[in-house]
């Protein structure tokens, strides 16, 4: 499978991403705690190294120099209680410098005029010359000991002490220290001082061996003398030359003088500092038989450079074993979503129609399966169901066509064509019918009874649709039948509802409103029965709605007795009859067109025929009604009397 | 359409709500008539709040009058809105039913 990149257009890829950015987030974590953990314990374990180093170097210099000053001891004690003579002092220095390859010259220089027979300066001398010792009296007037620092320190303290460092003038170039004791004579009971017993020492071994010393890349160590002077040093034009305060004073940096003084108070602790820009860390102890310090510094930066190696080394691994994993996650993802492909096609093939369409098959019993049998299901349902609408739509269609023919049946039971009579000159008249649904339940009718009668009729049975037509077929059909000449309105309608009464079990009525006007006379007589009031217009625009009637609808009660009414129409008398589909038609806001509004319809085109007011009141409901569904038929009739023209 | 019923003294108070079409004439038919089959001496049909009756409506109510009718008893409308009442008088039916103008005087009656 070729990998998509469209995280949005393929599942697996986009799983495989949440998955990697979990694990890239989770390893982040980790690598954090680790970082943070691993750096505390690297920097315990530098100190403690550094500790180590320092104290291991303190140790070496502290075995160079304690023998020295065990024969120090033995020296004073000899000096103190036996008496030596002028050859045997030589002797002394000779043995000392001869026995111990650290010691380049040893003196020991009495008190002015201390020792009787040698005078004002006696300082019996010894010193390593190439590989030979000679040895000499050291005191004279050019050189008069008694205010050297070497003499005169331990002479005032009446301590041991060690020099500062210094070059030795004679040997090339040595860096050398002196230690000096002072030794005491008892004269007449009483101790006084009698001299100063001193050892040049080389300072190189010790130099060579601090010098030599290297922590991680670039850390040094250096040695410090009482009052600050670099001994060792990596930069060598500071030793001898400057002390870490004025070396500090060059650099007027204020911290370096705060860790100089730091040095010389305390025995030993860390410092934290930034020197030359760069964060160091400094380690530093004062040795016990000096007052010398040795520190080691290192940068912090260095500190913690394995560390970050092996970051970078596990941050490559892991990216690339998280890369791995997406990839695999992936394709592992994108063969078990293969079905759901074939699922996404075919239900493409589905809505297409195809609903036998195989689906792809499934072994496992997951999630997948479910699908499967929903899948099936669906289609087994879909097929079902086609084939129902199918059935219903040929069923519907049937019952359609039928309704069609049966629409045609009843629109050819009632005359349409217009004029009727053409030969007729006293009248004119027109009607129309417009069912709700495909059948209706209102009727018109009229017809001759005689050369010197018209006969006409509306009407609207109860309810709409096919049994409301059923009924109006049967009204119109006895209409037909019971009418005829002789007889008037009261007894058309009284034989009618005695006919529909019967065997009505529906309970369905009709209103009815049937006139009969002798065409010579213009002497109208009707029958209302529950019908809405017709509506009679004379010639000069009077507009006058028949009086309600008193008489029920046709078909309620067989025996129910009608009335009759008696009405002259004059020339040019117009009647407008309608049934109650015209008044209540209803716009989309449930508001009847009202007879209100009808009789106002009326009292405008007062002047119209028949055709054209019923084509005027037809516009005016379309125009009330706005498109709403039409609820009720709409019947309206009108006839005009243009008298007697016989 | 909504149809309620009660029981006040002995009489069965029937109360209309809204309209009634051809749409829903078949389910008031249903819902009605057969409480009219009820030994009950009188109904009363409470049109208070009718808004509006068809002729399909008009059918149910003839209906109930011929069916309380049958069985003696007696079938009263009231409370009806003016435009009800005009339909029920264009039509005449308001001949053949017994309408009042409240409740409490068919109640009293019937007691």
């Amino acid at each position: 499978m070729k990998l998509q990149f469209n995280i949005n257009k393929s599942l697996s890829l986009r799983i495989a991403v949440y998955v990697l950015s979990f694990c890239m987030l989770l390893f982040l974590l980790v690598l954090l705690v680790f970082f943070f953990f691993s750096r505390k314990q690297i920097e315990e374990m530098t100190l403690k190294n550094a500790q180590i180093i320092t104290n291991k170097s303190a140790m070496d210099v502290e075995r160079t120099i304690l023998p020295i000053i065990h024969v120090a001891q033995n020296y004073k004690w000899m000096l103190e209680n036996k008496q030596q003579s002028s050859e045997e002092l030589y002797e002394m220095t000779r043995r000392v410098v001869e026995n111990n390859p650290d010691v380049i010259g040893s003196a020991i220089a009495f008190e002015p005029n201390f020792f009787d027979k040698e005078g004002l300066y006696f300082s019996p001398y010894s010193h390593r010359e190439n590989d030979s010792i000679k040895s000499m009296q050291l005191g004279n007037a050019s050189y008069n000991y008694f205010y050297m620092d070497w003499y005169q320190i331990p002479v005032a303290t009446g301590k041991s002490s060690w020099c500062e460092p210094y070059h030795d003038t004679g040997g090339g170039n040595v860096l050398m220290t002196t230690y000096s004791t002072p030794f005491y004579k008892t004269v007449n009971n009483e101790k006084k001082i009698a001299g100063v017993i001193t050892f040049d020492l080389s300072l190189n071994k010790f130099t060579d061996s601090v010098s030599s010393l290297k922590i991680l890349e670039t850390g040094y160590a250096t040695v410090l003398s009482a009052n600050g002077t670099f001994v060792t040093h990596p930069k060598e034009e500071l030793i001898m030359n400057q002390t870490i305060f004025s070396y500090a004073a060059e650099l007027n940096n204020s911290e370096l003088r705060e860790i100089g003084r730091k040095i010389q108070k305390e025995n030993s602790g860390y410092v934290s500092s930034t020197l030359n820009g760069v964060e160091r860390m400094l380690y530093f102890k004062k040795l016990s038989s000096s007052n010398w310090s040795i520190a080691v510094i290192f940068p912090k930066s260095e500190m913690y450079l394995p560390l970050h190696r092996i970051s970078i080394i596990l941050i490559v691994l892991v990216c690339i074993g998280l890369l791995l994993l997406t990839v695999i996650v992936s394709k592992i993802i994108s063969r078990q979503i293969i079905p759901l492909r074939h699922f996404a096609s075919s239900a493409r093939e589905i809505a297409k129609g195809n609903f036998s369409n195989q689906l792809p098959v499934i072994k496992r019993e997951d999630e997948l399966k479910d699908l499967h049998d929903s899948f099936e299901y669906m289609q087994r349902k879909l097929t079902l169901y086609i084939e129902d609408l199918k059935q219903t739509a040929i069923a519907k269609e049937k019952i359609e066509s039928e309704l069609r023919i049966a629409r045609e049946i009843q629109m050819g039971m009632i005359p349409k064509i217009f004029p009727p009579f053409p030969n007729l000159v006293e009248i004119d008249l027109y009607a129309t019918l417009q069912p709700a649904k495909e059948v209706g339940g209102d009727l018109y009718d009229f017809f001759m009874l005689d050369d010197n009668h018209i006969c006409f009729a509306i009407g609207d049975v109860s309810g709409k649709g096919v049994p409301a037509s059923l009924f109006m077929a049967v009204t119109r059909t006895l209409l037909r039948s019971v009418a005829h000449d002789q007889m008037t309105p009261r007894n058309i309608v009284n034989s009618l509802n005695k006919s529909l009464s019967t065997n009505n079990d529906s309970n369905m009525f009709v209103t009815f409103f049937l006139g009969i006007i002798e065409l010579d006379s213009g002497i109208m007589t009707y029958t209302n029965a529950g019908h809405n009031p017709p509506v009679l217009i004379h010639p000069n625009g009077e507009v006058i709605v028949f009086d309600m009637t008193k008489d029920i609808p046709v078909g309620i009660f067989d025996t129910f007795d009608y009335s009759e009414k008696t009405l002259q129409l004059l020339e040019n008398d117009k009647l407008f009859l309608y049934t109650d589909g015209v008044t209540e038609a209803e716009n989309k806001k449930e508001e009847f067109y009202s007879e209100k509004r009808l009789i106002t319809t009326l009292c405008n085109h007062y002047r119209l025929t028949p055709k054209e007011l019923i084509g005027i009141v037809s516009e005016d409901v379309a125009q009330h009604v706005n498109k709403n569904e039409q609820s009720d038929d709409i019947t309206m009739f009108s006839i005009v009397y243009y008298g007697n023209k016989r | 359409m909504n149809i309620t019923f009660e029981t006040k003294s002995n009489c069965t108070v029937i109360h209309l709500t809204g309209r009634i079409d051809v749409t829903n004439s078949n389910d008031f038919e249903t819902a009605l008539i057969p409480i009219l089959g009820d030994h009950r001496y009188s109904f009363l049909i409470n049109c208070a709040e009718l808004n509006y009756i068809s002729s399909s409506g008009l059918r149910v109510f003839l209906l109930a009058q011929k069916k309380v009718m049958a069985a003696r008893g007696h079938l009263f409308l009231c409370c009806m809105q003016p435009m009800i009442r005009e339909i029920f008088d264009i039509s005449g039916l308001s001949t053949i039913f017994d309408i009042r103008e409240s409740e409490e005087e068919v109640l009293q009656q019937a007691d």
